[in-house]
């Protein structure tokens, strides 16, 4: 409820919320320009100025998806003629689609989006869990050598990915857990785990104790306690944790690269590999890049009430 | 010392196990880069599927990781890629490190020698250099060579303007002086056109190509590759004057070219941006695409031009196929390569796209007609020289890339420093690896 | 009298539910055992090769040198160029990042129509991966092609490939990606301060800057210092952007330094030694902030 605001805070707010607008516009307007690129033709995509009024195509989506090479001869006028209006497209921009028999062959895209949301879904449930679970134990319980535990909890992620890379490689070679699912959830929940932690424990640490303290009065068990009051109080950290670690996580390059091929790798890699040969497909890698932007960001979108919720109660401070 | 053993018998184990499951499905995995010619080395195997039912995937990676993710691969002496389409300068290491299998029976039963051109054996197949032992089978063709704004100029006004300045016609420069005189000509930065555009990212080996293609064709050279002296060659003045021309050129490169590779150089003619444009003919096609270059028409290619003394040769690219000593598939793996260096297989494969090194398929006028690029391609394979191949090319790379980078793109120091600098730097690490 | 509620509380828990004790290791002992199997390997894989010459890509055996790898590196002025670099990097990107995170979320602690879809719409550039990131800033900062002089009206002015500015470019996209990572942590802390403190210090009409330093960042502190924490140590083993971005001597930080010897190079040993000295860095520096970030808790 807020209290009887002044004139010049009536100002300011107005102010404020011109300003939210104006930085919002501009801070998007690289994002917005990699979005709008993914529905231009390859010929506008790289103009300046820029085109901003087109006719949107989706045939960047459609490269996205089949795997694709350069015309060394034009081709037939039979053929041209009797293809489907996709391939037409990809004729039109100089290149055919690899077929073997009749049947199209696809790109590695759908694959890799699967593998995506398989791999980082699991990874940040695990995360966030065993983050939160942690965070609880270190924030309310008193822990033989707390600070040194934490540290070290912090030190797993200090590493360069680079120097890990090839040990982990080896690691995962001699059991077999090279181009798999699995492998890649347990690396990157491994590597979520320390901000989750640190973060997690940085909420609870704000809800006050006497809460628990309270309900334990009251004849809840410490578990019921930590189920019924701590968890739906740290939402708002819960929620934050959760897009940061998925983020992490679906963007993630370096491991996806060196630990998997065919079976498990992600879209990351793939992503800019779209480059093509000799000149950049820059309609393709947006389309890549907008794809893979649309689950991340309804993810987010759908947390965001729990993200700026903050923590309601707070009367009790120490 | 231990972990090495208990990996290597898990590895063996597996090897083994794998050895039990593999007799069962006929599958070769072949390792590549991403991008197109691996897209037709894909249709030209299934072909061969086709022929005996055994199924090949190509599997690449995109460029940057594609060295990083095989080695990585050879170093744990995995099993997931039966056949590799490594570098030209991956032999020293594949030989040495006993990841590549040799070939010099097999060589010597096909008689590849007379089959491919002698400087693709030379380059893509042989270590050490002049040893006679070969590791790969020569399969992506690769060289530097340049194209350029036909349009430009056979522009009649332009013609006359230049002929009055520099005194001789304006054509396709047949010596690096001339293209420099073309280059200067040519840049107008107000009108947002550029005399040039060559290498120089360094994150790899661009910029040391770029520069290799001055450098060989005035007569100079990286050093001896027999006896590993490098003092006196790599910094001879021939070196000196090829380096400090590489750099004047960087004077009439469009702004912000000091990290750039083939696709920026594409970009230099799709973009109208300069005269004239250095790249690998594998990345030419797209030039020859009208869809993606507005200029597809009036797009022409020559090869790289003579030096002073009339010496000519191109910095070599290019890949060969070698097997992988950790396959499990050695036999299916000799198979497809006996398949793949038929004479009509070549063929095949050249056009699909793929930049044969047969000398028959090469000197066909067939093929020298097939692209505007081709008859640019074939003078080059038979003047291409390349970079060491020692195992420790790498460090080398990075060596001469901290010489030359700051000199050329950052205008610091001179060219005989910067070459006497890479002198003192080879030679201490040759020294460390015990060839010096 | 807490004391004595543990007690009723522990020995009725006792009867119904799990202890205490159990809960504390049963929350925490999975998650430190799992991180250490996870590191320990990495970790004195690294250490041991570190003392070695060791070169993954040739087959012969390492050999212990001690520690002349550390040494040669320690010496090297290049190595040291690119620390110092590294540094100059870590400071303006994270100092941008905290600085317009943290306005932007101030800005943002006020009811707004589509207050949510604003903030998750300014979330959007930490979602991108850092590769797609570096690819097209690098096409946006091009002076014949790019927007950025365009827009700005800025000609021919050279970003990437000047010397001088190429860091700064960099630095500039590294802001743009991370400051909404700032941004949403300050959010939560802000949201976390009571209202009725804010009432208190109207009716005591204090002055908008006093409760500023006295009330707001005190509250958010906490949160702010996790997120420089984690924004500091990321940004030291920044790689993916400098790396496509630009390839000048003066933007090779330390982790493109290391990818090179370790990669390249192969120089295995080497490198393990090179990411100890920076391991052996970056822990020192964290754990002042780590030091600072308790005291802040304890006010």
């Amino acid at each position: 409820m807020a209290a009887v605001r002044t004139r010049s805070q009536r100002v300011f707010h107005r102010v404020a919320v011109a300003a939210v607008i104006v930085i919002t516009l501009i801070f998007l307007s690289p994002i917005y320009w990699i979005g709008s690129t993914a529905f231009k033709s390859r010929a506008i995509a790289t103009s300046v100025p820029p085109t901003v009024i087109f006719a949107p195509e989706i045939t960047s989506f459609i490269k996205l998806f089949t795997r694709r090479v350069q015309l060394t001869k034009p081709v037939e006028p039979g053929a041209y003629e009797a293809s489907p209006w996709w391939e037409k497209r990809i004729y039109d921009g100089g290149e055919r689609v690899l077929k073997v028999g009749d049947s199209v062959q696809l790109s590695q895209y759908p694959n890799r989006f699967q593998n995506s949301l398989i791999i980082a879904i699991t990874s940040t449930l695990l995360a966030v869990s065993m983050g939160t679970l942690t965070a609880y134990g270190f924030s309310r319980f008193r822990i033989a050598g707390e600070p040194d535990l934490l540290f070290f909890i912090l030190s797993t992620r200090m590493l360069p990915p680079v120097v890990v890379a090839i040990p982990m490689f080896l690691m995962y070679r001699a059991v077999g857990m090279t181009d798999t699912h699995i492998g890649l959830i347990i690396l990157y929940t491994a590597f979520n785990l320390s901000f989750s932690v640190w973060l997690m424990k940085g909420f609870i640490d704000e809800i006050p104790k006497e809460y628990e303290e309270a309900a334990l009065v009251d004849g809840y068990t410490r578990l019921q306690a930590f189920l019924k009051i701590v968890l739906p109080e740290a939402a708002t950290g819960i929620a934050a944790t959760a897009v940061f670690c998925f983020i992490v996580a679906w963007n993630e390059y370096a491991f996806a690269l060196m630990m998997t091929n065919r079976r498990a790798q992600t879209a990351p890699p793939f992503i800019p590999a779209q480059i093509g040969s000799g000149l950049t497909d820059w309609t393709a890698i947006a389309a890549g890049t907008f794809l893979f932007l649309l689950p991340v960001a309804i993810f987010t979108f759908a947390l965001r009430n729990h993200l700026l919720r903050g923590v309601t109660f707070g009367a009790i401070r120490k | 010392m231990l972990k090495r053993t208990l990996l290597g018998m898990l590895a063996g184990a597996t090897v083994a196990f794998a050895g039990v499951t593999a007799s069962a499905q006929e599958e070769l995995t072949i390792f590549w880069a991403e991008w197109d010619p691996a897209n037709y080395l894909q249709e030209l195997a299934n072909q061969y599927t086709a022929e005996t039912g055994v199924v090949v995937t190509v599997q690449t990676t995109p460029w940057p990781d594609f060295q990083t993710k095989a080695f990585a691969e050879f170093n744990a002496h995995g099993d997931a890629y039966d056949i590799v389409v490594g570098d030209s300068q991956w032999l020293g290491a594949g030989s040495v490190g006993g990841h590549y299998v040799d070939l010099t029976e097999f060589f010597a039963k096909h008689k590849l020698t007379e089959a491919f051109a002698p400087a693709t054996v030379q380059a893509y197949a042989e270590y050490p250099k002049g040893g006679g032992k070969y590791w790969a089978i020569p399969t992506e063709g690769d060289a530097t060579g340049w194209a350029y704004r036909k349009d430009w100029f056979e522009d009649p006004a332009e013609k006359e303007v230049f002929k009055a300045k520099y005194g001789y016609d304006l054509d396709v420069p047949k010596t690096w002086a001339q293209m420099r005189d073309i280059a200067e000509f040519f840049q107008r930065p107000d009108q947002k056109r550029y005399g040039i555009a060559i290498y120089t990212d360094n994150a790899y080996d661009a910029l040391v190509m770029g520069f290799e293609n001055a450098l060989f064709s005035y007569g100079g050279e990286l050093g001896d590759y027999s006896s590993y002296k490098v003092e006196g060659i790599v910094n001879s003045p021939e070196a000196v004057a090829a380096l400090e021309t590489y750099k004047e050129l960087y004077k009439f490169t469009p702004p912000n070219w000091g990290k750039v590779f083939f696709l920026e150089n594409n970009q230099a003619i799709t973009e109208g941006l300069a005269a004239m444009s250095m790249n690998y003919f594998a990345f030419f096609p797209a030039l020859a695409n009208k869809a993606a270059n507005p200029y597809a028409d009036v797009t022409g290619y020559f090869a790289n031009p003579a030096g002073p003394s009339g010496k000519q040769h191109a910095a070599l690219g290019g890949q060969g196929m070698s097997i992988v000593s950790y396959s499990t598939k050695q036999e299916e793996s000799y198979k497809f390569l006996e398949w793949f260096v038929r004479e009509d297989v070549q063929k095949k494969w050249a056009e699909l796209g793929g930049y044969t090194c047969n000398a028959k398929v090469l000197e066909s006028s067939e093929f020298r007609n097939a692209t505007p690029y081709n008859e640019a391609f074939y003078q080059s394979m038979f003047m291409v020289k390349d970079f060491w191949a020692v195992p420790e090319y790498a460090e080398l790379l990075t060596q001469i890339n901290n010489r030359i980078y700051p000199f050329i793109v950052g205008g610091e120091g001179s060219a005989k420093d910067a070459l006497d600098g890479l002198a003192a730097d080879w030679t201490e690490t040759f020294k460390k690896y015990g060839r010096l | 009298m807490a004391v004595l509620a543990k007690l009723t509380s522990d020995s009725r828990a006792a009867a119904r539910g799990w202890s205490d004790l159990t809960i504390r290791n049963l929350f925490i002992i999975p998650t430190i055992l799992f991180l250490i199997v996870f590191n320990i390997f990495p970790l004195i894989y690294s250490l041991g090769y570190s003392f070695t010459d060791f070169r993954a890509s040739v087959s012969e055996p390492a050999n212990f040198v001690g520690l002349q790898n550390y040494r040669e590196l320690l010496a090297d002025p290049n190595i040291w160029r690119n620390f110092s670099v590294t540094a100059k990097y870590v400071i303006v990107s994270v100092g941008g990042q905290m600085i317009v995170g943290f306005g932007v979320a101030l800005l943002l602690n006020r009811a707004f129509p589509f207050k949510g879809l604003v903030t998750t719409l300014l979330l959007l550039p930490m979602m991108m991966s850092m590769a797609v990131v570096g690819l097209f800033w690098k096409l946006l900062y091009d002076p014949s092609w790019g927007i950025i002089n365009y827009a700005l009206g800025l000609g021919t002015f050279d970003w990437l490939s000047n010397p001088d500015m190429a860091l700064y470019a960099i630095a500039i996209t590294d802001i743009w990606m991370w400051a909404p990572f700032v941004m949403l942590l300050s959010l939560a802390g802000l949201s976390a301060v009571p209202q009725h403190l804010y009432e208190a210090a109207a009716i005591d009409r204090a002055g908008r800057w006093y409760t500023f330093t006295r009330i707001t960042l005190p509250l958010v502190a906490p949160l702010l210092l996790i997120a420089l924490i984690f924004r500091t140590m990321e940004a030291f083993k920044t790689f993916d952007l400098a790396f496509i971005m630009s390839g000048q001597p003066t933007t090779e930080v330390i982790a493109i330094r290391l990818y090179k010897m370790a990669f390249q190079e192969w120089q295995t040993g080497r490198s393990c030694a090179l990411a100890y000295i920076m391991l052996i860095i970056v822990l020192a520096i964290t754990n002042i902030y780590v030091k600072y970030l308790n005291r802040v808790k304890e006010r």
